[in-house]
């Protein structure tokens, strides 16, 4: 099928294409250079075009998700709208079930979702869920951050072994990169412990924090995988914790970038995540206050660090992270209901439901620290839009956030009458910021900049060649002002024009009008083969008598693929 | 049973199986074929290697339709199929019950009919752990994977089950015996404690029983919070226990490095059913304030936790989701099978790998024998006397390849070791035809015209609710 | 061909031997509980259903010796237990649990079904155990699956009267084809 997509105004970044009116071609999958006189035309005047919507960071898929479904019915019943003849009936908020979080995502003209935590051990279950959720592509991080192998590696200082372990794990699990969530913190959990700042161990085992991620790395780099490590830094959500955030980025300065073919695309060696819920200054939260100003600095003076945000979007979400003595913590405070799951030899989670309100504090300052560190962060490619979906709120909530990123009078607005806590303003410098994102940038931070930093060569932007996922929202950006409309920002974001996945359409005047299956997009390193046998080889008695399952068992098979991407890594 | 020698005829040896009885999932069984037959096998315990060692008397092999004599008559697969189509298609409010013990993948073909016709999905859970789910659903639910137990766990405490009949591995693989990374001497570092009304098996093989009163569950658990608390007791025992025992107990487990509550049907069937649940669940939420403690449901069948899991990513909840309006609504105690059956709503219902014949008290079953009743199953058995067709599936894990979830939600792919009875059918196979079927004898029901986003996502911000 | 063989008769049970109180009884009130034990779930999902070993497994009340003693009853001796949601006739036998003076247990399977109570009250999930009931001995027989499913439900029968049906020519302990004998059916050269 080939498509012509008419006079559209082009927002596409990578491409340094800023608001021309242009014609973008579609043949079958793949946007062209050229088309036949077939080709359907499709106008889009005075409608922005972008590339697809790519998600740096979200929790879409796997087992903690199931088990804030099985625990929070109340959730579910939240988002409940009846089936048609296109899509199945939908339920959830926070916590969508898989075809819902599909269907949302094309809405808003996604096409692309990293998901960010993926245990080994489970990594079949996470499978099972992204083969049910349509219409978006998924890749999902493997969780090694307090991998008991990895932990050994790094104190004995083997890092070549390190990288075999991770090729053959990104192998056995079908994992597309390197996740490390609260480094050495989940394993200390597994005695109802944590670890404090970046240089403290975890019980029993003689390895820091910095030597782990270090070592991870420097891994990552020897294999030259196509993303950076992505990581959650020790102390999230601690008042004071921002130095320990940019004691961990530093310490990846000097280990140099990968100069292999897929590792090219980025320019970053570390992606740190959710930034938000690390920039905090101040001793307790009493007088905790923003560290926005630190950590923006910090990614300001080094361009090898790359992050997203984790913004706060006053809702009742439901938070779920491998930092499971962070969730404990909150347990503690809030006294809602606490789930956990520590996994074996791998990791661990906790989930609790949050409020995050708008009249309380400590949810203002978040909220209002997200918004710093966007409008401090110079370069947009260095920064992200998320939520840490569901963390920090849903991912439905995207336009919202781009409402208020390009409207400084409308975060005025909330600060000046009330609508937010007065924490907003007198803890953070939030109210003496007027900057205001473009829609150039908006497409930076949400597909360009996200495409790039988890080095896609097929994907975030309108190259010829490149798959045919692409956005339409309705408004002329020529005559309109984002600034003093941001209801109406919220409205275009939230259903585009058209969706175009795959050179389908998806949605069509914010309607789906189909679905199709989705794929999940994983890393095969090449050339480490004797390397891999080797290592395994090596664990083999530990995982037989430490694990709980059968070495077969553990793999994901081809079975659970959906539609599998495989980017081969030539790693030697 | 005599002793039986080793079994030494066998053709080659399929390693790594899966065993397809208790939560448990064992995958290390290793199976003797002989002539595309299981004829031993090996690691499983007394249960899993009788289902395995299948009774081929009793294995359902031909399709089979109640004539009109009330008599089981075989016939083909078309007549069968078609005749089960026509009473799904034909009814307005289906339940499809079971599927504990088939594979995630044959039940998204049956979530997909049941979207489609308007059914209830329910599973085993609502007569096992359905109070479990419930109580998570109150309180929380910190759980670990059965690999933590085996590494960690110095305080092993059983309550309500009595996993040495149930779940007979569940001690040897993981929780008592073996030895872990920080368990070096394996039963020498684990205290063992198990609270059962009765001196269970497992009661036999542990450190401490604790036989508090029938329908006392939750009074001892209270005050067992009540003493974690510092509280001093105000009587001399609660539930039948000495206040002595009750405060080692609680001492036991304050001190304990790595602790967890296994809990089985012995808490979900009495009296204070999910209450009984919320309190220990609550209890384990208390003692990880001074040390660490975690629990886990003993799922009593290897895929019940998978229908939940299941059901819970494809829809939203766990089990007795109701499609009859055009989107799920769950209501623990009404859009449950037993509810349904006792208040004789149900006009068909489907058995996929289940007993209800076996399982359902009276009181539900009796309307099955006003309804028509549809089976897919391997094995002639309660059910089957009340069912009006029956549909011979295939045998999971060893003639058929598929995925199930532990009861600590680990995923498990089954292989698939022996080909499967010419004239029976997958299970898998079996539900998409019937789909196919119901789709071409009626419409879908209940499909809206257009979507009509539920207003939660215009949601303003919260103070306006306030 | 050689099968392991996982069979058995019926399960293993101690000797009651308990002298005082013999016969003392006519009724015996108790609490009965149901749940599975090994026998029973091996002989169960075995597929084994239809057989004598089944009726073993499932339908027997294990009991306190003591209690066995009140009412004269040895092992495998014939038992009437009667619930408010019914009544069964099943074999008594000395439990391996023992003591548990006042408690019977009988393990889940057609047998208890018909007296358990189909209470969920509103959390899906019948009340199982803890249900009071009467145990008295009996004369009559201990029903096979099949005869029984026939004698509660009677949903193929034309026959309303409970002593009729239970009565009835039994139906077995093999499948029940139409038209063809289990024998007939191919791969069964057991
Ligand atoms: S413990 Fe359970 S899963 Fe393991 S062999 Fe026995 S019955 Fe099978
Ligand atoms: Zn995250």
């Amino acid at each position: 099928m080939e498509y012509i997509l008419k006079n559209g105004i082009v927002y596409d970044p990578q491409n340094e294409i800023n608001g021309e009116t242009m014609d973008i071609f579609i043949k079958d999958d793949q946007i062209a250079e050229s088309v036949s006189d077939d080709a359907k035309v499709i106008d889009v005047s005075n409608k922005i075009v972008m590339p697809a919507g790519v998600d740096v960071h979200a929790h879409v898929a796997g087992p903690k998700l199931v088990l804030g479904r099985l625990y929070r019915p109340e959730d579910s019943r939240m988002g409940v709208s009846q089936k048609t003849k296109i899509e199945r009936a939908e339920a959830g908020f926070s916590i969508p079930c898989c075809p819902t979080t599909g269907y949302r995502y094309s809405r808003m003209g996604y096409g692309t979702v990293c998901e960010a935590a993926m245990p080994p051990l489970e990594a079949k279950h996470t499978h099972e869920e992204i083969a049910t959720i349509p219409n978006i592509d998924i890749n999902p991080v493997t969780l090694f951050g307090n991998n008991w192998f990895c932990m050994e590696y790094a104190r004995e200082g083997r890092i070549e072994e390190m990288a075999a372990y991770i090729a053959a794990m990104l192998r056995v699990s079908k994992g597309y990169g390197v996740k490390i969530v609260n480094p050495c913190g989940s394993e200390a959990w597994g005695w109802g412990q944590n670890v404090h700042g970046y240089d403290d161990k975890a019980p029993y085992f003689d390895v820091t924090s910095r030597q782990l991620v270090v070592a991870l790395a420097k891994a990552n780099e020897m294999l030259g995988l196509p993303h950076s490590i992505h990581i959650h830094p020790n102390d999230l959500g601690h008042p004071g914790n921002y130095p320990t955030t940019v004691e961990t980025l530093k310490s990846i300065k000097e280990i140099k970038k990968s100069t292999k073919k897929a590792a090219k695309i980025r320019d970053q060696t570390v992606h740190n995540t959710h930034l938000q819920f690390h920039a905090y200054d101040g001793t307790s939260w009493k007088d905790a206050s923003s560290g926005a100003d630190k950590v923006a600095d910090f990614i300001n003076h080094n361009d090898y660090v790359t992050g997203d945000v984790g913004q706060v979007t006053f809702d009742e979400t439901t938070t779920m992270t491998a930092d499971a003595p962070m969730e404990y913590d909150l347990f503690q405070i809030s006294g809602l209901k606490w789930a956990n799951k520590d996994i074996e030899c791998e990791t661990a989670a906790g989930i609790i439901p949050c409020i995050y309100s708008p009249k309380t504090p400590v949810g203002t300052l978040q909220w209002a620290i997200g918004l710093e560190l966007f409008l401090l962060v110079d370069n947009p490619w260095q920064i992200c839009m998320s939520t840490d979906h569901p963390n920090a709120g849903p991912f439905i909530r995207y336009p919202r956030i781009i409402s208020w990123l390009m409207s400084a009078p409308r975060r005025m607005e909330m600060i000046e009458n009330g609508e937010v806590h007065k924490w907003s303003h007198k803890r953070t410098g939030l109210a003496g910021l007027d900057r205001e994102y473009d829609f150039y940038e908006i497409a930076t931070i949400t597909r360009a900049a996200p495409a790039k930093i988890h080095g896609f060569p097929d994907r975030g932007a309108l190259t010829p060649g490149y798959k045919a996922d692409i956005a339409v929202y309705d408004v002329n950006p020529n005559d309109f002002d984002p600034s003093r409309n941001p209801e109406m920002v919220e409205r275009i974001f939230t259903s585009a024009a058209y969706t175009i996945k795959d050179g389908q359409i998806l949605v069509k005047d914010g309607d789906l009008v189909a679905t199709k299956p989705s794929h999940v997009i994983w890393t095969d390193v090449k050339g480490w083969e004797r390397e891999e046998a080797q290592v395994l080889n090596e664990m083999m008695p530990f995982f037989t008598q430490y694990y709980s399952v059968k070495w077969e068992n553990y793999q994901v098979h081809d079975h659970f693929l959906s539609n599998p991407i495989k980017v081969e890594v030539p790693a030697k | 049973m005599s002793y039986e020698p080793p079994v030494t005829d066998y053709d080659y040896i399929v390693e790594n199986c899966t065993c397809a009885f208790c939560g448990c999932n064992c995958d290390d069984l290793d199976f003797l074929v002989k002539d595309n037959h299981v004829v031993a096998v090996r690691h499983a315990c007394r249960l899993g290697a009788s289902k395995v060692m299948e009774d081929l008397d009793q294995r359902l092999m031909v399709p089979m339709v109640r004539n009109e004599e009330g008599v089981l008559t075989e016939t083909d697969w078309d007549t069968a199929l078609d005749t089960a189509a026509e009473y799904i298609a034909n009814s307005i409010r289906p339940v499809f019950y079971g599927w504990s013990e088939t594979s995630t993948e044959c039940m998204k073909e049956g979530l997909e009919l049941g979207e489609y016709i308007g059914a209830v999905l329910d599973n085993q859970a609502t007569i096992c752990h359905g109070p479990s789910l419930q109580a998570m659903q109150n309180a929380g639910y910190p759980i670990q994977t059965l690999g933590e137990v085996k590494n960690r766990a110095d305080v092993v405490v059983y309550s309500g089950s009595n996993a040495m009949n149930s779940h007979p591995r569940h001690l040897a693989r993981w929780a008592v015996y073996p030895r872990g990374y920080f368990r070096q001497r394996g039963r020498f570092d684990r205290t063992v404690v198990t609270m059962d009304p009765k001196f269970s098996d497992t009661a036999k093989c542990s450190d401490m029983w604790i036989g508090f009163e029938q329908n006392g569950d939750y009074g001892f658990y209270n005050a067992i919070r009540a003493v974690i608390k510092g509280k001093k007791l105000q009587s001399e025992s609660v539930s039948g226990i000495p206040a002595e025992d009750i405060y080692e107990l609680v001492d036991v487990m304050k001190n304990a490095e790595f602790g967890v509550l296994f809990f089985g049907l012995g808490l979900t069937h009495t009296l204070g059913k999910q209450r009984n649940i919320d309190i220990a669940i609550k209890m384990v939420q208390d003692l990880n304030a001074m040390s660490k403690w975690g629990l886990t449901p003993m799922r009593g069948h290897f895929n019940v936790n998978g229908f939940n899991i299941f059901m819970a990513f494809e829809t939203g909840w766990a089990f007795g989701v109701d499609f009859c309006r055009g989107w799920g609504r769950y209501m623990l105690g009404e859009t449950n099978t037993i509810d349904l059956l006792v208040r004789k709503e149900p006009d068909c219902f489907m058995v996929v790998a289940a007993d209800p014949g076996a399982h359902f008290p009276n009181g539900a079953n009796q309307h099955l024998a006003d309804i028509p009743v549809i089976q897919v199953d391997i094995h002639w058995g309660p059910s089957t006397e009340l069912a009006d067709v029956v549909l011979p599936g295939s045998f999971i894990s060893v003639e058929c390849a598929g995925t199930s979830y532990r009861m600590d939600g680990v995923p498990i792919y089954m292989k698939k070791a022996i080909d499967k009875p010419e004239t029976c059918r997958d299970d898998e196979w079996i539900i998409r035809e019937l789909k196919e079927r119901v789709m071409k004898l009626r419409e879908e029901t209940n499909v809206a015209e257009k979507y009509v986003p539920n207003p939660i996502m215009d949601l303003k911000r919260l103070e306006k609710e306030e | 061909m050689h099968y392991a063989n996982s069979y058995l008769e019926r399960p293993v049970v101690g000797d009651p031997h308990v002298d005082s109180d013999v016969g003392r009884l006519e009724v015996l009130n108790c609490m009965l509980n149901t749940g599975s034990d090994i026998y029973q779930g091996a002989c169960k999902k075995r597929g084994s259903t239809l057989k004598e070993e089944y009726k073993n497994a499932s339908g027997t009340c294990y009991m306190d010796p003591r209690d066995m003693a009140k009412l004269g009853v040895k092992n495998w001796d014939h038992v009437l237990v009667k619930t408010d949601y019914g009544e069964v006739v099943v074999s008594a036998a000395r439990s391996r649990d023992a003591p548990h003076e006042g408690t019977v247990f009988i393990c889940k399977g057609p047998w208890a079904n018909t007296i358990t109570s189909h209470e969920t009250y509103c959390c899906s999930d019948p009340t199982y155990k803890g249900i009071h009931a009467t145990v008295e001995k009996t004369d009559r027989e201990v029903l096979l699956m099949a005869d029984l499913m026939r004698w509660v439900y009677k949903k193929y029968v034309d026959e309303e009267d409970d002593d009729v049906v239970e009565n009835m020519e039994s139906l077995g302990e093999r499948p029940f084809y139409n038209g063809r004998k289990w024998e007939e059916l191919e791969n069964h050269e057991l």
